[in-house]
């Protein structure tokens, strides 16, 4: 414990020692300016990894928001007569908020058509900047001193020490935040946002806050971008350093606060590379090196593709025949990028520091924080009393999908604390039903009633707060979070901290919490032991518990299982039935769609079967079975 | 005056919102196979059109360099395909976005250093002569992109209707791993639908090159507006992309004739953001429903 926090923390406050003592060593204003922008870059490429590496969206904007703070500093300043603290306060604003209103139409997209909108938002602000003449003053350029803070006025270095200061402050910031609940949530919906809605967690919440965030640490880097260099021009801020930027998180490695640092290091450092050739000849040479060591060990050993270990190579051998034939390599600026992009996006795709993390934590032999003592059952799951009385009820509910009458006037009670079977052919309408209730399509028609007030429904997310969780019949589990995180982000009534105190780092407490209460959960379904281990890497079997103790972390009224034991081999049927005996001792009134009869039959205190979108029956299981409706339905003879 | 001036605008913009639609068709063709676009379409616009240019200046017939330019826009199209696309799609990531920016900019770079950074005339034998229809001044050549947009759309989207191939290739549109089983090889198909977006990339390039002029940043104009055209369009309505790029080709026509013509991007860049946020399958598409 002692050990891993001298490490990591050690490493950090070093590194910013270091940092802070090179201008008092080295008395060179060259230097001095690739620090300062190593600092500038280092800020805004932590607010980029929020979207490109915890979102995974390509974020094309993140170029404009640098020169919307730049502008917005430089605007301030010189009409405005504003001090330096509140410029860039101004600036960190406006990248909040022009972030959150970019984020209104981006939130609800995904992969090209989010690159789109902020791509489409980008070009925008250059268009701006460059017509609107009479404030930004054009392709002419914007000059602006750089105001005193607090009536110091500040030389170089001491503008240095203020943006490694705001550095370390964004670092810490953002070390505590994506720590906390909100990155594993961050990470939970580029997972699945739709368990991530089913949850409670809140996709469209959480995804406009992390890009809110990560814009507005471009635009506080832009203040600060504004005040270095202190004069501005509209093309500074396009495509191209679009393109560094992005080079600098996926070649840093993304998902990794070093990461960033490191990319901003190599971003700063690539012009002067470009401008020196031999430098520039070395670099290549040894780049060609490494994607052929590495690229032909993967080849030989077939851990990669073909294509994924060779394009690499060429591309880094283009770039040495680039490197040694072309004079002046300036002109080929472009060229260059795209093709150490490119090996780097090919060939390792989890960046330099997500390959150096690995090989350091075998090094040092880092363990992992210990985890939390698990917290009791009965700590996290009050047991219900077995009331009887209606907790859903639903009447004349339908659901169309065009011509398609998939329910079709569905009415039915679940009494609390029972285990309600619901079963019926392929196509009757189950799934549907539970979809319905579940909040994920709105009905055509009909009411639901949870403990007899109306649910509003058509919304996951509103359905979760009032107390209905589920799984799912096609996993949608959240497969980058270990399976201890999968309980922990769906956690209820855990996390109550403001962002503010977050962002400080004062809610370990209900960290730990969330932490022991995951625990009991994990247990309840037999993963206890499994608790670090990525939900990806276990076998399907387990995957399916998780969502069932994930399902629980709601701590829900009504539990919508649907078909939990598809595709499950024989002795995982046998842990499931146990796990579902557990939770109805518990109390906890559940929902069971399922095809396996003797799962049914053992569990169920009713069944309701449905076909083609109506109840044929409903009774006992051994009454259900008997009924002449249900055994023409499945086995089509006529009754 | 004014009176016979907005119906000019209207028309000569139309003409180059035709061209928008192409390379957004483009867009289309490779989406319904394999869901992912090429951001780098413009550049190879582009490319194609400086490819063209020297085919063109070394001596050949424009009636031999059009095949030659559109061949070589093919090529482009199924490189794009194997060093950007391929690899992504079978990890099942959305690496190409980025990967196809890259490509792009490879492109761009490549093109800056090989064919200058100025914009060169592009000769054509279509005469540029006006001729007068009801008060509107159009160009013989204006014209020339209007049937040249028609035909190529025209020929593919008959191609896709009644070929075997081209119904493999409506078959990996619809369901991709149904059409695999049905043995028809996905891959082979996406490569088609990329062919094919790099054959309608070189044709927009040739077409709209004696108009504008060629040169590097040719593309980036263009495909700013095909993506606005495509997304409000919806990306699976040919029909669709060209009323939205005639529509937005008027409109463009219009903004930088009234409020001055840095400003002509922002309607189209406005309409994108817009469209996305009220109705993110297009005006033309259809609605998804969410399936688990």
């Amino acid at each position: 414990m002692v050990k891993r926090l001298i490490l990591i923390h050690g490493a950090e406050l070093l590194v910013l020692i270091l940092l802070a003592a090179i201008p008092l060593l080295v008395t060179n204003t060259f230097v001095l300016g690739l620090l300062t922008l190593l600092a500038i870059y280092g800020i805004l490429l932590i607010g980029l990894d929020v979207t490109v590496g915890y979102l995974g969206q390509v974020n094309l904007a993140q170029a404009a928001f640098l020169g919307l703070g730049a502008y917005t500093a430089g605007i301030t300043v010189t009409f405005l007569g504003f001090g330096m603290v509140s410029a860039l306060a101004a600036s960190l604003l406006v990248g909040l908020l022009f972030g959150g209103l970019l984020s209104f139409p981006a939130l609800r997209l995904e992969g090209p058509q989010f690159a789109l909108s902020t791509l489409s938002f980008s070009a925008l602000v250059a268009t701006t900047l460059n017509e609107w003449e009479s404030v930004t003053n054009g392709a002419q350029g914007l000059s602006l001193t750089r105001p005193p803070l607090f009536g110091f006025t500040l030389r170089a270095q001491g503008f240095y020490w203020l943006c490694l200061v705001f550095l370390a402050l964004v670092w810490m910031a953002m070390r505590n935040l994506l720590g906390s609940q909100w990155g594993r949530a961050f990470e939970a919906l580029r997972d699945s946002p739709i368990a991530t809605d089913a949850m409670g967690i809140g996709t469209y919440r959480n995804k406009a806050a992390a890009f809110t965030f990560g814009s507005g640490l471009g635009g506080l880097a832009g203040g600060l971008y504004a005040f270095n260099f202190q004069y501005l021009q509209p093309h500074s801020f396009t495509y191209e350093l679009m393109v560094i930027l992005l080079l600098g998180v996926v070649l840093g490695g993304r998902k990794n606060l070093w990461g960033a640092f490191l990319g901003a290091t190599l971003i700063v450092l690539l012009p002067n590379l470009l401008s020196n050739r031999s430098l520039f000849q070395i670099f290549s040479a040894i780049g060609f090196t490494i994607a052929l060591l590495a690229g032909g060990r993967s080849f030989l050993r077939k851990t990669m593709k073909p294509f994924q270990a060779l394009a690499p190579i060429v591309a880094m051998g283009l770039l040495v025949v680039v490197s040694v034939t072309v004079q002046n390599i300036e002109d080929l600026r472009r060229a260059i990028f795209a093709l150490m992009l490119f090996s780097v996006v090919v060939g390792l795709p989890e960046g330099l520091m997500g390959f150096a993390a690995r090989f350091l934590a075998k090094l040092f032999h880092v363990a992992p924080a210990p985890l939390a003592e698990p917290a009791r059952l009965d700590a996290v799951l009050a047991t219900k009393e077995h009331g009887g009385s209606g907790m859903l009820e639903l009447k004349d509910l339908k659901r169309n999908f065009g011509g398609v009458r998939a329910v079709d006037g569905v009415s039915l009670v679940v009494r609390s604390g029972q285990v309600h079977g619901l079963i019926g052919p392929n196509g009757s309408g189950k799934s549907t039903l539970v979809n319905v209730i579940s909040g994920l399509y709105a009905p055509s028609g009909g009411t639901i009633l949870l403990r007899g007030e109306p649910l509003v429904t058509g919304s996951l997310y509103k359905a979760a707060h009032r107390g209905i969780s589920r799984t799912f019949q096609n996993l949608q589990i959240f497969t980058e979070l270990t399976a201890l995180e999968n309980v922990m982000v769906a956690m209820k009534d855990t996390y109550e901290k403001p962002l503010p105190l977050v962002l400080l780092g004062l809610s370990r407490g209900e960290e730990r919490c969330a932490q022991s209460g995951a625990l009991a959960l994990l247990d309840l379904v037999g993963l206890k032991d499994e608790a670090r281990t990525p939900a990806k890497d276990l076998p399907y079997g387990a995957q399916r518990f998780l969502e069932i103790a994930r399902g629980l972390a709601r701590k829900p009224d009504l539990l919508i299982l649907d078909e939990p034991a598809a595709g499950l081999a024989r002795p995982d049927v046998k842990t499931l039935v146990s796990i579902i005996r557990k939770i109805h001792d518990i109390g906890i009134t559940t929902i069971l769609i399922e095809h396996h009869m003797e799962v049914v039959s053992e569990l169920c205190d009713v069944v309701t079967v449905l076909d083609g979108g109506l109840v044929i029956a409903e009774g006992r299981p051994e009454e259900v079975k008997r009924h002449p409706k249900v055994i023409a339905a499945y086995l089509g003879a006529s009754a | 005056m004014t009176a016979s001036v907005v119906p000019q605008l209207i028309v000569s913009g139309a003409l180059m919102g035709l061209v928008y639609a192409l390379v957004a068709y483009g867009f289309q063709l490779t989406y319904a196979t394999s869901k992912s676009i090429n951001f780098g379409q413009g550049e190879l616009v582009m490319v194609s059109a400086f490819v063209s240019l020297t085919l063109t200046k070394l001596g050949l017939p424009y009636w031999l360099m059009v095949p030659g330019g559109l061949l070589f826009g093919v090529l482009l199209g199924l490189f794009v395909e194997r060093a950007a696309v391929r690899l992504a799609l079978e990890q099942k990531s959305e690496g190409w976005i980025l990967l196809s920016i890259i490509l792009g900019l490879f492109f761009f770079s490549a093109a800056e250093n090989i064919w200058g950074r100025d914009d060169q005339p592009f000769p054509t034998p279509i005469s540029s002569d006006a001729v007068h229809l009801f008060g509107i001044s159009i160009t013989p050549l204006e014209i020339s992109v209007a049937v040249g947009v028609f035909a190529i759309m025209g020929l593919i989207e008959l191609f896709k209707r009644t070929t075997l191939l081209g119904k493999a290739f409506e078959a990996v549109a619809a369901d991709r791993d149904a059409a695999e089983l049905m043995g028809v090889s996905a891959t082979r198909t996406v490569m088609l639908s990329y062919g094919l977006s790099g054959l309608s990339a070189a044709v927009a390039g040739i077409l709209v090159s004696p108009i504008t002029t060629v040169g590097p940043t040719m593309a980036s104009v263009l495909v700013l507006k095909a993506f606005s055209v495509a997304v409000v369009a919806g990306l699976e309505s040919g029909f669709g992309v060209v009323l939205v790029g005639l529509f937005l080709g008027s409109l463009e026509g219009l903004t930088s004739f009234y409020i001055g013509s840095g400003w002509r991007e922002a309607p189209g860049l406005m309409l994108l953001i817009l469209a996305l946020a009220v109705r993110p399958t297009g005006v033309f598409g259809k609605a998804v429903i969410r399936k688990v």
